[in-house]
């Protein structure tokens, strides 16, 4: 447990810091941009779904970059700790980064009068984060490069934000369904953000 | 030398995996969005419907916006989209007061009580024209003028109203034109329609449609390519054998930024063929006289100007920090230009947006009228593209002559030591 502590520190220390004042930064602008306050449910999700979830890329994504360099791949690779583990423990790490940051962030919506089920609507916004960070770290994995990571997560969005829920392109991967009053999507994106996280870090370690 | 390596650089483009990721998505949006659309027919007399326009009569405008201002403040809060997203605007006492008095101005209506009244029965006079258990579109309340209040004077007003609700509202002169929307009449339309096949010859309508739909991806798309070729040399450990070639930094980065511009616009225009080969088809059974150069002229006049901004933000950033933080600048610019761009979507308002929008094939009075606008817009965009090339050029001579080196590495070992 010691060992995957001290994965973690060195994952907050070095490698997440400016990914996390980037978040921030972005939450933190958030009230001077759009309405924050007396929100309907409709409006807080719409808030929530496409603009908060968005923080799911930058602190996702690029959990396999500290090893980018070949070199330093191959000596991780040569330890006794298994990479998976490391890659584990840092993307869990992050969500929980990610969990306390969307908690604070619906707080304050709840504390500014917004009424809204403030635990359905967490758990649906951080759903969509996983997924949208796992669809970075899946194509991160796949391509072994940090910007298609990046494409594929935010053309992703795009493309949600251009097309309605009902078409069959996105269907039940719809990630704005809450704002449309619908909750079902959120468990397959949650499962998607699972299985995409899981094919990432399988693939990025079978690269050696 | 400049040629040789552009050419190499093109190669080296179509070599890219993210480039084929780009065209792969610009297909996607091509088909999703346009690919099947319907060339529009000429309207016919006694269809039921029309569509709807926004008025310019200044009459209808004042008692559109008017009525639209006593209905927010009678409810005490104002929306406003200051970047395209919803925002509830709540007073203070003071603004409140100034409303009240912007209203009474304009309206003639003293107090909230008597406001209150007269939404009350215009609302109460629509319910008979419905029937009893029916549902109906209430139309939105409309407010006469006070008598003597003059066109100027109600800009001068509303123009103190957005100021107070801090922009983005109804009553700014952005959207002020648009909160007039009436039922179209089939002289509108077949208007729209002649104006949409004899002055736009057909294709100039359609190339500006797909020219909307291609430019939102095409504002942030452009660079992943850069970031990846900007950091190419690093990743495969090239950087110190380039550097020390005797090539000049203008001529590297330069074609580097062609080569990426001209593949980018490569297949924009070869997906465009279906659309316009459609459209050229309809044009000539249905007699029009088309344009065949209108999908040209729109790509290289409406998106590469998109497209040169988005690829030098990604390598100036790049080059400066030796990381992909050009994603993140180029995708925090296309979340504001997209969400500021919600209202314009009609046409005709482009304003200073990295993405102008058009989101019809109609309107070519709307885009006449603005073309100036959207001129001095695409200039600034290909200059500002061209500053940027230029900064990024300085910058990799100074890392070439080991002058400029930041990385985040280095910014650690920097504290460290300090």
């Amino acid at each position: 447990m010691e060992k995957y502590w001290q994965i973690e520190k060195v994952n907050l220390k070095y490698h997440i810091p400016l990914h996390i004042l980037v978040c921030v930064l972005l939450l933190g602008v958030s009230p001077l941009l759009m309405g924050v306050a007396n929100l309907s449910a409709e409006d807080t999700a719409k808030v929530l779904e496409r603009y908060t979830a968005l923080i799911g890329i930058v602190m996702l994504t690029p959990v396999f970059l500290p090893e980018q360099d070949r070199n330093l791949r191959e000596l991780v690779s040569a330890r006794y700790t298994d990479c998976a583990a490391v890659y584990l423990v840092r993307v869990l790490g992050n969500v929980f980064v990610l969990a306390c940051l969307l908690g604070m962030y619906i707080f304050m919506l709840y504390y500014n009068q917004c009424s809204f089920p403030a635990v359905k609507y967490f758990l649906g916004t951080l759903a969509e984060m996983l997924f949208f960070g796992g669809l970075g770290l899946g194509f991160y994995g796949l391509t072994d490069h940090l910007v298609a990571g990046y494409m594929a997560a935010m053309v992703y969005y795009i493309s949600a934000i251009g097309i309605r829920s009902t078409n069959p392109f996105l269907k039940l991967f719809y990630p704005f369904s809450m704002s449309a009053g619908s909750y079902t999507e959120k468990y397959f994106l949650f499962a998607g953000a699972v299985v995409l996280m899981a094919a990432g870090v399988y693939l990025r370690c079978r690269r050696k | 030398m400049f040629g040789q390596l552009l050419i190499k650089e093109c190669r080296q483009t179509a070599k890219s995996l993210i480039y084929w990721l780009i065209v792969l998505v610009l297909i996607f949006v091509f088909t999703t969005q346009i690919g099947e659309m319907d060339i529009l027919t000429e309207p016919q007399k006694g269809q039921a419907d029309y569509g709807y326009k926004a008025s310019s009569d200044e009459a209808d405008i004042m008692k559109f916006t008017l009525g639209a201002l006593v209905q927010e403040y009678i409810r005490g809060s104002y929306t406003t989209y200051p970047i395209g997203f919803y925002k509830s605007v709540t007073l203070n006492e003071k603004e409140e007061r100034q409303i009240r008095e912007i209203v009474r101005e304009t309206t003639g209506i003293s107090s909230q009580e008597e406001a209150e009244e007269i939404m009350e029965s215009w609302y109460e006079a629509q319910r008979p024209a419905a029937g009893d258990g029916q549902e109906t579109m209430m139309k939105n309340l409309e407010i006469a003028p006070a008598s003597g209040l003059s066109y100027d004077r109600f800009t001068e007003l509303m123009d103190q109203a957005d100021a107070i609700l801090g922009g983005g509202s109804s009553y700014g002169e952005t959207y002020r034109s648009s909160n007039a929307q009436v039922p179209k009449t089939y002289e509108d339309a077949i208007t729209e329609y002649r104006e949409l096949t004899e002055k736009d010859r057909l294709t100039g309508g359609y190339a500006r449609l797909f020219s909307d739909y291609m430019g939102i991806f095409l504002g942030l798309l452009p660079v992943f390519l850069t970031v990846t070729r900007e950091l190419r040399d690093r990743r495969s450990g090239m950087q110190e054998l380039i550097c020390s070639r005797k090539c000049s930094s203008l001529v590297i980065i330069a074609s580097r930024y062609v080569s990426m511009v001209v593949m980018l616009i490569l297949p924009v225009l070869l997906i465009s063929l279906p659309f316009f080969s459609r459209c050229m088809k309809y044009a000539s059974g249905a007699g029009i006289s088309a344009d065949a150069f209108a999908f040209v002229k729109y790509t290289f006049g409406w998106l590469t100007p998109t497209i040169m901004t988005a690829a030098a933000v990604g390598m100036f950033f790049t080059e400066l920090t030796d990381t992909a933080l050009g994603v993140l600048v180029q995708g925090v610019w296309w979340f504001f230009a997209t969400f500021g761009g919600v209202n314009t979507l009609h046409g005709g308002m482009y304003g200073w947006n990295l993405i102008p929008r058009h989101n019809t094939e109609l309107n070519w009075s709307g885009y006449q009228s603005a073309f100036a606008q959207l001129a001095a817009n695409r200039i600034l965009y290909v200059l500002l593209s061209l500053v940027l090339v230029a900064l990024t050029i300085l910058i990799y001579d100074q890392k070439r002559k080991g002058r400029y080196r930041l990385s985040w590495k280095n910014i650690g070992r920097l504290k460290k030591s300090i």
